[in-house]
């Protein structure tokens, strides 16, 4: 893997190129010397994001405080042909912000205004690097807030789920980042600034808001965010219930689903998600559940109140041994935080973990499960399972220990054929983490060449250059220019050494 | 006589008839085919001969933007028709272009493609190419929000896919939502996967008739902001006075019937089993003029009334209806209004909305105002346009910028 | 950089570098960022907890302690409030001390900064020393110099200067503790009471009303005269001997009681890891399991004395000290909420420490001035008349930074509230 780079425990400096050192001055004169950083060790702290499997010491750090600050290093950095990432929290799970060795990475965590709060108008205009739960602290007073809710919500910032197109426990009945965003304010890979979209629907011309969104910093920065402000819900009820089995979970979400129930949430955890879950925040839990489920009904209340027994009945049938209801937020909160905090938790019961994350369609979710058991059983590589059970998206905790031989490569083993058996049953390598650095070689078995020429015809419109955030993505970068389709031998990157084939 | 063109593809392509007009602009040729294979193999051939396509589904929109540069071929869609798979337990269907939206829904009950069909007739594809929509796009969003995999036919013949057919889905780039809107300037979509709803159970409509669209707007806001979850909200103001507001709620029986009754109050309106006739349809019949405008909705009530000062002002019948509550407005004019009175309507609008745009005009008005208006973003589009379509040989000059 | 043909000193020796195993609890999932008062300020990677555990980790593989590493270890308040937001379980807390240990063993540091630091730590932790400021602080703030002072611009020159001269709270007349006060009614625990260095000094009256309300419910009440400081300052900034001895002397002081009972967050806190400080010394862990917190001890004892009215709205102000290395945050609200006519309010953003942070606020002036106006601020926005909480340190920055802001609103510490309650006696008017 060419973009993998193991921690270095190298006290050598890396010595910046003449070309580094000339964008350091101007980026100083630029947008003011405490707002870059070259410093080695200081550096090393950028080295990853969420996903810290991969390391790579940016060559600079620039925080631009604004629109025209972030456009300064974007513009000095086309004009010195310097590849730039943006980085907001850098919680993402997929190594999305990855620096570049020889790149200058953009953090947009001093970029964090709430520019406008505007509940007449449905919308909120906030700068990248503003956290996503404080957008709806802001709107809340409104009686609004924002929809999209990824489990890191309480860190993640808004850039960051503008590139991932981040969803969420809610995004089955609420959708995603793209469906809440409408206008943004770019930075494209040449410096300029574009203004996309608004607060009002269907500008015209191409959805290229639509196009931005979860194209993982590839086409440039969003400076400006506006989002959606949905309307508080009347009622919100949440149920915890508890099955023998993970069969019965998902028979329980089918069921819900064919009911024509559509609910704000249905998570599921299995046995061994749940015992880390109750490790780190002593959630609670049945004990004997060998899983539960959590339903979240939203709406106004006489609907919520209509469809709440239907679901706890559909539960009941389908061999629930212990229903939960939450009486009040407290206890809302307390379902919801066994689950929310399950991926870190994790590391309470295994040294190592992989976080997976795949998509199948529902139905499928009984047979995926039973072979991703198989893959557990037969490798001997512990699995634990936390999914967003009603839009199928599976969150499976490949666990290990680095310490035992072979165990890192037989947990990576399973952790890629999980995303052969999504890719079989017809679904997705990545519901909300992105393709990142750490997908990027399994997109060829998702999509066919001419499909990934296809993107990168977007690609090339927006960043000929190839400056934004390269090697992301994408398995084998195309030269802007190229006729599409139409590559014959090696590719000259590859030729001349300036990129690896995965 | 020989034909290189026909020749190359004789079953697939026919010489145009007197109808294969688009918007003015007669064809040469136009294609039938029944497969993305064979749209391929149609569009391959295109490519190979230099001619300029444009798309066609039902022709329900094909007088929208303005005449094409050039024509040659027109690529017909309704063969490539019929639900390849509708997975119901995964609310999921994979859907032909050229299939009308009326056939699809009678395919997927009781289950839904929850967008609105403006125009009777209009398939899948013209939909998805015109980003159209009605009513209920306040609550399910348009074709964008729901379509999740797209299957394209690249100008140069190269057939492509992105999304996939589950609905929670960030792999790679999202082409349909490019596609979605792109007034077919891109490529063709011969396939859409869409995320489905389940239809509901009940449903009911609020009405409440007021005086002046002032009032019609406030209302609008009073709904917004209460907790009847509204799946539509419209207001219909036609020329001769008197403005209508509608509310469209969606439900299990017990719980619409308790909001329809939130809902009556909170308007002193009416509760009808159905919603009044003009919902759901343009406020122009053909041959007049059609403008949409998207706004902020804070500024629907100053909308409304701008439009109907301007048609007091400049003595014109403007009929105006839309989604108030999703900030998007129809302004419908005869088609007899002299340019400079759009044009005047149209400046006006475009002062307060975000966006105006002429969507369909008779010759002599579309080709005497701006009918797109300001663009922004405009630079990036065009690359876009260069990258898919460096001969510009799809819809030329049909869309923004003269894209 | 490049030419040095010896690798550097690597940041740690053997003598507790911060544990590996430790470092590695760290996932890398940020939840802490928000939670960081500096990365909240800065908004850098290296200034976050997350940022610092990993200049850690570059530490033990070798990278060397140069200034850069140090100023971003030194700019850790230490209010734990990541160890609260950690869902993995991370000992930020023991990485942190293991560090600055190694920092001040290990780092020499600019001439100006260890004369500051000699000048603080021969300070604060002795009582006897701090009362002696007491009669010129008292003098000065009465005599009129103080507006002299003000007047002059020098404080402008030395921030720490200006920062410890606003801080010092107005000073009344000391009121002079028995040595052991007896329970009112039925003896149901004998406790015995610290004094603490700094409250001891400049908040004697809480250190009074703390004694009376333990007596009114039902404690004999022991107040040894000669005891010490508890070594929190000195183990929160990485003088590890000097706080071993501290501790050592205190655990002696204390004997025969059920409890030893602390009405300042920071001591309870470090008096709670004696253990770990004494190398896992089972006296010192027998010593530590009787350490409990005034608000801890009162709600384990449950009330039994009647509550009187204190018709106030006030806004509970959680201390690190407490709310985060203690994880004691519902008790002082179930008392305060148990008093007739008190209504309680949150304050936004309460997980943000208030810049105070023992002696942190004298090192780092001006962004301590910084955190202390935003949690101003919030306190003020509650709209309450009473600002509450359980640290000398917290009301101190929280009133300086209230006073700076212009704005007006009393202030007392929990002991002071219940002794109103319980025992009848005004409230401070600060």
């Amino acid at each position: 893997m060419s973009a993998s780079v193991e921690s270095s425990t190298s006290v050598q400096g890396s010595a910046a190129t003449p070309v580094i050192q000339a964008l350091a001055t101007r980026l100083r004169s630029d947008i003011g010397g405490e707002r870059v950083i070259s410093d080695r060790q200081e550096l090393r702290t950028y080295e990853c994001d969420g996903l810290a499997h991969y390391r790579v010491t940016p060559a600079l750090v620039a925080l631009p405080q604004d629109t025209a600050q972030c456009a300064a290093v974007v513009t000095a950095c086309a004009e010195a042909g310097v590849p730039f990432v943006a980085r907001g929290s850098g919680t993402g799970l997929s190594g999305g912000a990855l620096p570049h060795a020889e790149g200058v990475l953009i953090v947009t965590s001093q970029m964090r205004r709430m520019i406008d709060v505007a509940p007449d108008d449905e919308r909120a205009v906030v700068e990248p690097g503003v956290i996503n739960l404080q957008v709806t602290r802001a709107a809340e007073p409104y009686g609004y807030y924002y929809a999209p809710d990824p489990s890191s919500q309480q860190v993640c910032s808004i850039g960051g789920n503008v590139a991932e197109n981040s969803g969420g426990a809610h995004c089955l009945k609420y959708g995603f980042t793209a469906n809440h965003v409408t206008g943004l304010t770019v930075v494209a890979p040449d410096g300029e600034v574009v203004e996309l979209g608004g607060r009002a629907p269907d500008a015209p011309g191409y959805d290229l808001v639509g196009a931005f969104v979860g194209s993982e910093g590839t086409l440039g920065v969003a400076t400006e965010v506006t989002v959606r402000l949905t309307r508080a819900p009347e009622a919100v009820r949440t149920l915890l219930a508890a099955f023998r089995t993970i069969d019965e979970a998902g028979a329980a979400t089918s069921a819900i689903i064919a009911a024509g129930v559509v609910p704000a949430a249905v998570e599921m955890m299995d046995a061994l998600a749940i015992e880390a879950a109750e490790a780190a925040v002593a959630c609670g839990y049945p004990a004997g559940a060998g899983a539960v489920l959590i339903v979240e009904l939203d709406g106004p209340e006489p609907e919520v109140v209509a469809q709440f027994d239907q679901v706890e009945r559909l539960c009941r049938d389908t061999g629930a041994f212990e229903i939960r209801i939450a009486a009040d937020d407290a206890e809302r909160a307390l379902f919801w935080k066994g689950r929310k905090s399950a991926f870190a938790a994790v590391g309470r019961v295994s040294p190592d973990y992989i976080v997976q994350d795949g998509v199948i369609p529902r139905t499928a979710l009984p047979d995926v499960l039973r072979r991703i058991d198989r893959l557990s059983v037969e490798s001997g590589i512990r699995v634990a399972n936390v999914f967003h059970a009603g839009d199928g998206n599976l969150h499976p905790l490949v666990l290990f220990d680095e310490t035992v031989d072979g165990e890192a490569e037989r947990a990576e083993a399973v952790s890629g054929a999980i995303l052969d058996l999504c890719i079989e049953y017809g679904g997705s390598i990545t519901g909300e983490h992105g393709v990142g650095v750490d997908k990027a070689r399994y997109m060829l078995r998702m999509f066919t060449d001419d499909d990934l020429d296809t993107m990168q015809l977007l690609r090339c419109a927006f960043d000929p250059d190839g400056l934004s955030n390269p090697g992301k993505v994408f398995p084998t970068p195309r030269l802007c220019g190229e006729v599409p389709g139409r590559r014959k031998g090696v590719h000259p990157l590859q030729e001349s050494g300036v990129a690896e084939v995965f | 006589m020989v034909d290189a063109v026909l020749d190359a593809l004789p079953d697939l392509l026919r010489p145009a008839g007197s109808d294969d007009v688009v918007a003015g602009v007669p064809a040469r040729y136009v294609a039938a085919p029944a497969s993305t294979e064979q749209t391929a193999e149609v569009v391959r051939v295109a490519a190979a001969q230099d001619l300029a396509v444009v798309v066609r589904g039902a022709a329900t929109k094909l007088d929208w933007g303005l005449p094409p540069r050039r024509l040659d071929l027109i690529i017909d869609t309704r063969r490539l028709s019929g639900v390849v798979e509708h997975a119901a337990g995964d609310l999921v269907a994979v859907v032909r272009a050229g299939t009308t939206m009326e056939e699809l829904a009678a395919k997927l009950a009781p289950q839904q493609l929850a967008v609105d069909v403006p125009l009777a007739g209009a398939t899948v594809g013209g939909t998805v190419a015109a980003n159209a929509s009605g009513p209920r796009r306040l609550l399910y969003g348009t074709a964008r929000d729901l379509l999740i995999g797209v299957t394209v036919v690249r100008p140069d013949g190269v057939v492509a896919r992105s999304g996939g057919k589950v609905v929670k889905n960030v792999a790679g780039y999202d082409l349909g939502k490019l596609m979605t809107g792109s007034s077919g300037t891109l490529g063709l979509v011969t396939e859409c996967v869409f995320r489905l709803h389940p239809l509901p159970p009940a449903t009911a409509v609020v009405v409440r008739r007021v005086d002046t669209v002032c009032e019609a707007g406030i209302l609008v806001t009073s709904v917004r902001r209460s907790q009847v979850v509204p799946s539509a909200v419209e207001v219909n103001a036609p020329p001769d006075g008197g403005v209508e507001l509608a509310v469209l709620l969606e439900g299990t029986p017990a719980g619409v019937e308790q909001r329809a009754a939130g809902t009556q109050a909170l308007l002193d309106g009416e509760v009808l089993p159905e919603p009044p006739d003009w919902w759901g349809g343009y406020p122009w019949q053909p041959g007049d003029i059609g403008m949409k405008a998207g706004v902020s909705l804070s500024r629907v009530p100053e909308a409304l009334t701008a439009a109907r000062a301007a048609a007091e002002r400049y003595d014109v019948s403007v009929t105006v209806r839309g989604s108030a509550g999703a900030g998007v407005l129809y302004v419908g004019l005869l088609g007899a209004t002299p340019p400079e009175v759009v044009t005047g309507l149209l400046d006006e609008l475009r002062a307060i909305c975000e966006h105006a745009v002429v969507l369909t005009a008779p010759p002599l008005v579309r080709d005497r105002v701006d009918v797109w208006g300001p663009v922004s973003g405009l630079g990036l589009m065009r690359r876009v346009k260069e990258q898919f379509d460096p001969d510009a040989r799809f819809a030329p000059g049909r869309f923004v910028g003269g894209i | 950089m490049t030419t040095t043909s010896q690798p550097p000193t690597p940041a740690f020796d053997d003598h507790h570098p911060p544990r590996a195993e430790l470092v590695a609890d760290c996932v890398h999932c940020g939840f802490c960022l928000p939670t960081c008062p500096t990365y909240a300020l800065w908004g850098q990677e290296m200034d976050s907890p997350r940022g610092r555990i990993y200049l850690m980790e570059t530490g033990l593989h070798g990278e060397p302690l140069s200034q850069s590493m140090v100023t971003h270890f030194d700019r850790c308040l230490g209010c734990m409030a990541c160890v609260t937001a950690c869902p993995s379980g991370v000992q930020y807390n023991r990485l942190i001390e293991d560090t600055r240990q190694q920092v001040e063993r290990r780092h020499r540091r600019p001439l100006r900064e260890r004369l500051l630091r000699a000048g603080i730590f021969g300070l604060f932790p002795y009582r006897g020393r701090l009362r002696l400021l007491r009669g010129p602080l008292r003098a000065y703030q009465a005599s009129g110099l103080q507006r002299l002072v003000r007047r002059t611009g020098l404080l402008r020159k030395s921030p720490t200067l200006s920062t410890l001269e606003q801080l010092a709270p107005r000073l009344r007349r000391r009121e002079r503790l028995a040595q052991r006060i007896p329970a009112r009614g039925q003896r149901r625990a004998v406790v015995g009471m610290l004094t603490g260095c700094v409250q001891g000094a400049f908040f004697p009256d809480v250190n009074a009303a703390t004694a009376r309300v333990l007596a009114a419910e039902g404690c004999d009440v022991v107040i040894p005269r000669r005891q010490g400081c508890c070594g929190a300052l000195s183990v929160h900034n990485g003088r590890e001997a000097e706080a071993q001895r501290f501790a050592k002397d205190l655990m002696e002081t204390f004997r025969d009681v059920d409890y030893v009972v602390v009405n300042a967050a920071g001591c309870g806190s470090s008096m709670k890891e004696y253990a770990a400080l004494l190398d896992g010394d089972l006296k010192a862990a027998g010593f530590a399991a009787k350490v409990r917190d005034l608000s801890e001890v009162l709600i384990e004892l449950g009330p039994v004395a009647p509550r009187g009215p204190v018709p106030a709205t006030v806004a509970y102000h959680d201390a690190c000290h407490l709310a985060h290395a203690q994880g004691i945050r519902a008790q002082p609200r179930a008392l305060l909420g148990d008093i007739p006519e008190l209504t309680v309010r949150e304050i936004a953003d309460p997980e943000i420490c208030c810049g105070s942070a023992g002696v942190w606020n004298l090192f780092n002036p001006e962004p301590a001035a910084e955190l202390g106006e935003r949690k101003a601020r919030n306190v003020l926005a509650t709209g309450a008349d009473l600002l509450v909480t359980a640290n000398p340190g917290c009301l101190m920055q929280v009133s300086a930074s209230v006073r700076r802001l212009g704005g007006r609103i009393q202030l007392a510490h929990i002991a002071q509230v219940l002794d109103a309650s319980l025992n009848g006696r005004p409230l401070p008017t600060v």
